[in-house]
């Protein structure tokens, strides 16, 4: 019931779609933003930008989650996320697509694509990897996410097409939708979708009926999270946390205490001496103030 | 699966893809059900655990919605307060009470009527009420001296057999549920119980402990100044394993045994102040209750009488009656602050409170046999019907319901450590002077803690040594 909208100001906002309230929004401060896809296992939303990084948010914070640098230099022309939520595909104006592991923030492996550069990418509930370059469709079996495979899965040529504009796999279909300038094209890709399906989670069920519909509105409604669950790992809910709360807080500010040493023996804060006008300042003084400032070992 | 077949130059492949058709998976009729396919990899439930914790909020806030405890009172209730109960052995529907004014009344539970009025049997309160084995005799103690054998059932041919007893009350009225026999003794009783295997019946007097056969007027066995002491017995019951032990609550704030077979005292421990009221647990007969005048109910291991097994706190004022369930899992407390706590066996607090703002001093409690229901009695003459799971529906539950309410259950039983969670489960509409109470008693626990600390702070090592609750509670215990 969460909408996530992003525009060419580069704001980021959340509605509830049930109830019709704005939940939050949020300043991306990096210039309009046109790609943006969902987490689908933490409901985090990631935002490719024109200077190449990917940013991760979630309505709960103001302010990024995780910031990447994916593509040096060249915008994210698309982005996708498969579906255990471990890998991010992304494909950038410098004809690659490069696939990065999300717990680790590392990327694994890139591929380059010939005719053009990728302008949209998608992964199916299967794991292959859709990439639409030029006017061709080229299809990356499952274990490309994983591993540096040599050759695709199966390629679709679309000559005249231009462009892709949208390639999107049918859940629980074998089937790829591709959007480009000669309009649509529907291919089947044997062994993208999802043979077994689960008919307790809402609107998965293609064949349902309208009394099932109905019941898996209220169901969802009635299960409808509130937007400070979203979080990086989603297993922290009804987790166990220090039940000391000062324990907590003295552990977090000796953390912070040692972050800030180690930071002070570098050298980089600097402590600049106030030039103090008010009241009289004899040179003495002044002397004094600079002595304080020396470290004696 | 359909295949396709695709060809290029040199070579022709079979490939299998995906194909769905509605009717594989649509329902015949209306009357078929529908199918339901379930995949459990946990990539097809996202943030489950964020769902399922939701759920769980709901689910509590569902059963705070659906616990309306309280049923009704029976009947009309009485002229004068409740002051003894009994619930048949024998049946689930018959239910009997009596009053302060010596009035009884025999009650059909699952109409809430009244069946009969018993009045001019006695002329003081009545003390106690036990139905026999059978479940269709009950006897009747009160403070006048007497203890009489009424009958369930009414029987047209009453009149003559009350005068076979030597010991009968010929001037008192007879009604067709009886009295059918009398027994005298020059005191007053106190409490009544009866045997569990046979036709035994023990009272407790001012004077001392009797055990009586219906066959004779005289009891069959007398017994003063048990462990030395002439205090009155308040409270006797028979064990329901063990046929001739006897449990006891004195005056002088004792707990003993008694082996009526061996016709001698056993065990005795003392505590603090004085037990109201004891009960066996009928499913661990070893184990029993006793509600203390200090506010709190003991359970106790009649075998190692030196500790009790758990304190239950909770009440504010003196515990006056104990019930247990029939599965001995949990038991029911009416007390003096007029509330009325169910507490679970294993855990020292309680599961439930029930009040009501008519209700006053809650002299008897009672669990029905089929672990639903509560009858507390109290001072206000009012028998009141309480649900024992405030939240279950009454009546035929279909399948699907049950499901859905244990599955309920088990959610907020998997969160309950959760902040939200507990603070919706454990909402109680309480009563001021309960609230308040229980702040105070919260603060001087407290304080008596941090009091404690400091003390052990600033002496030496190892000089003070820290008593824990259950053993500060006996006093004494006696041989």
């Amino acid at each position: 019931w969460l909408l996530a909208t992003v525009g060419r100001a580069g704001y980021l906002k959340y509605h509830d779609t049930s109830t019709g309230e704005p939940v939050s929004t949020h300043r991306t401060r990096m210039g309009p933003c046109s790609v943006m896809r969902q987490n689908p296992t933490n409901a985090i939303i990631h935002l490719g930008h024109t200077n190449g990084t990917v940013t991760l948010w979630s309505p709960a914070n103001s302010d990024y989650l995780v910031k990447m640098l994916c593509h040096r230099g060249s915008p994210i022309n698309c982005l996708a996320l498969d579906r255990s939520g471990k890998y991010m595909v992304t494909g950038g104006a410098d004809s690659t697509v490069r696939i990065w592991d999300l717990r680790m923030y590392k990327e694994t492996h890139s591929y380059y694509t010939r005719g053009g550069p990728p302008t949209d990418l998608d992964i199916s509930q299967k794991g292959i990897i859709g990439i639409g370059h030029g006017g061709n469709a080229t299809f990356w079996g499952p274990e490309a996410l994983k591993v540096k495979v040599t050759s695709p899965y199966m390629g679709h040529k679309m000559p005249g097409c231009g462009p892709v504009e949208t390639l999107r796999f049918r859940p629980f279909e074998d089937v790829c939708g591709i959007g480009h300038q000669k309009g649509f094209s529907s291919i089947v890709i044997p062994g993208s979708g999802e043979p077994n399906l689960d008919t307790q989670e809402y609107n998965t069920n293609p064949f349902q009926d309208t009394k099932q519909r109905r019941e898996a509105e209220v169901r969802s409604l009635l299960d409808k999270l509130k937007p400070e669950m979203i979080a990086l790992d989603p297993d922290t809910i009804g987790g166990i946390e220090e039940s000391n709360k000062f324990a907590r807080l003295e552990r977090s500010r000796d953390i912070e205490d040692e972050a800030n040493a180690r930071r002070d023996a570098e050298g980089q804060i600097k402590k600049k001496e106030k030039k103090k006008m008010r009241g009289r300042s004899k040179i003495q003084k002044k002397l004094k103030r600079k002595q304080k400032n020396i470290v004696d070992e | 699966e359909i295949s396709l077949l695709l060809t290029s130059q040199y070579i022709m492949v079979k490939v299998k893809a995906l194909s769905r058709s509605a009717a594989s998976t649509e329902r015949q009729n209306s009357g078929d059900l529908r199918m339901q396919h379930r995949n459990l990899d946990p990539d097809h439930h996202p943030m489950a655990r964020a769902r399922e914790y939701t759920r769980a909020v709901t689910a509590a806030k569902i059963d705070r919605m659906f616990a309306k405890p309280l049923l009704g009172s029976l009947g009309t209730g009485h002229r004068d307060g409740v002051t003894a109960t009994a619930v048949s052995r024998a049946a689930l529907v018959p239910f009997v009470s009596g009053a302060a004014d010596g009035e009884i009344r025999i009650w059909d539970l699952a109409s809430r009527k009244c069946v009969a009025e018993l009045a001019g049997g006695h002329s003081r309160a009545i003390n106690g009420l036990v139905f026999d084995n059978g479940g269709q005799h009950f006897y009747s103690c009160s403070d006048d001296g007497l203890v009489r054998r009424w009958s369930i059932l009414p029987s047209d041919t009453n009149d003559e057999s009350s005068t076979t007893n030597n010991n009968s009350n010929s001037k008192g009225k007879t009604t067709p549920h009886g009295p059918m026999e009398t027994w005298r003794i020059a005191g007053t009783f106190k409490s009544i119980d009866h045997n569990r295997s046979s036709d035994y019946f023990a009272t407790a007097s001012d004077s001392a402990v009797e055990v009586w056969s219906p066959e004779r007027s005289a009891p069959v066995q007398t017994h003063q100044d048990l462990w030395g002491s002439d205090d009155t017995v308040g409270v006797v019951r028979y064990n329901p394993a063990e046929r001739s032990l006897l449990a006891m609550c004195s005056a002088d704030r004792g707990v003993g045994l008694f082996d009526t077979r061996l016709a001698s005292p056993l065990r005795k421990t003392v505590l603090s102040m004085k037990s109201n009221c004891l009960e066996w647990n009928p499913m661990e007969p070893m184990n029993f209750v006793a509600g203390n005048e200090d506010y709190n109910a003991y359970g106790f291991d009649m075998r190692k009488l030196d500790k009790p097994l758990m304190i239950y706190k909770g009440h504010i004022g003196a515990v006056l009656t104990v019930s247990w369930s029939p599965t001995g899992r949990e038991f029911v407390t009416g007390s003096y602050d007029r509330t009325v706590r169910i507490f679970p066996s294993r855990r020292g607090t309680s599961r439930e409170m029930y009040h009501a703002k008519r209700m006053q001093r809650v002299f008897t409690v009672d669990y029905s046999a089929d672990n639903r229901y509560i009858i507390s009695g109290s001072d206000d003459t009012n028998l009141r019907l309480w649900k024992a799971q405030a939240s279950a529906q009454i009546g035929q539950v279909t399948a699907r319901e049950e499901r859905a309410v244990r599955y309920r259950q088990a959610l907020v039983k998997k969160y309950k450590h959760m902040p939200e969670v507990r603070k919706i489960h454990g909402a109680r509409k309480t009563p001021r002077l309960v609230k308040k109470q229980t702040a105070l008693a919260q603060v001087s626990k407290e304080s008596a803690r941090r009091k404690h600390d400091n003390r052990v702070k600033h002496s030496k090592p190892g000089s003070i040594v820290a008593k824990g609750a259950r053993e500060k509670t006996v006093v004494k215990e006696i041989d």
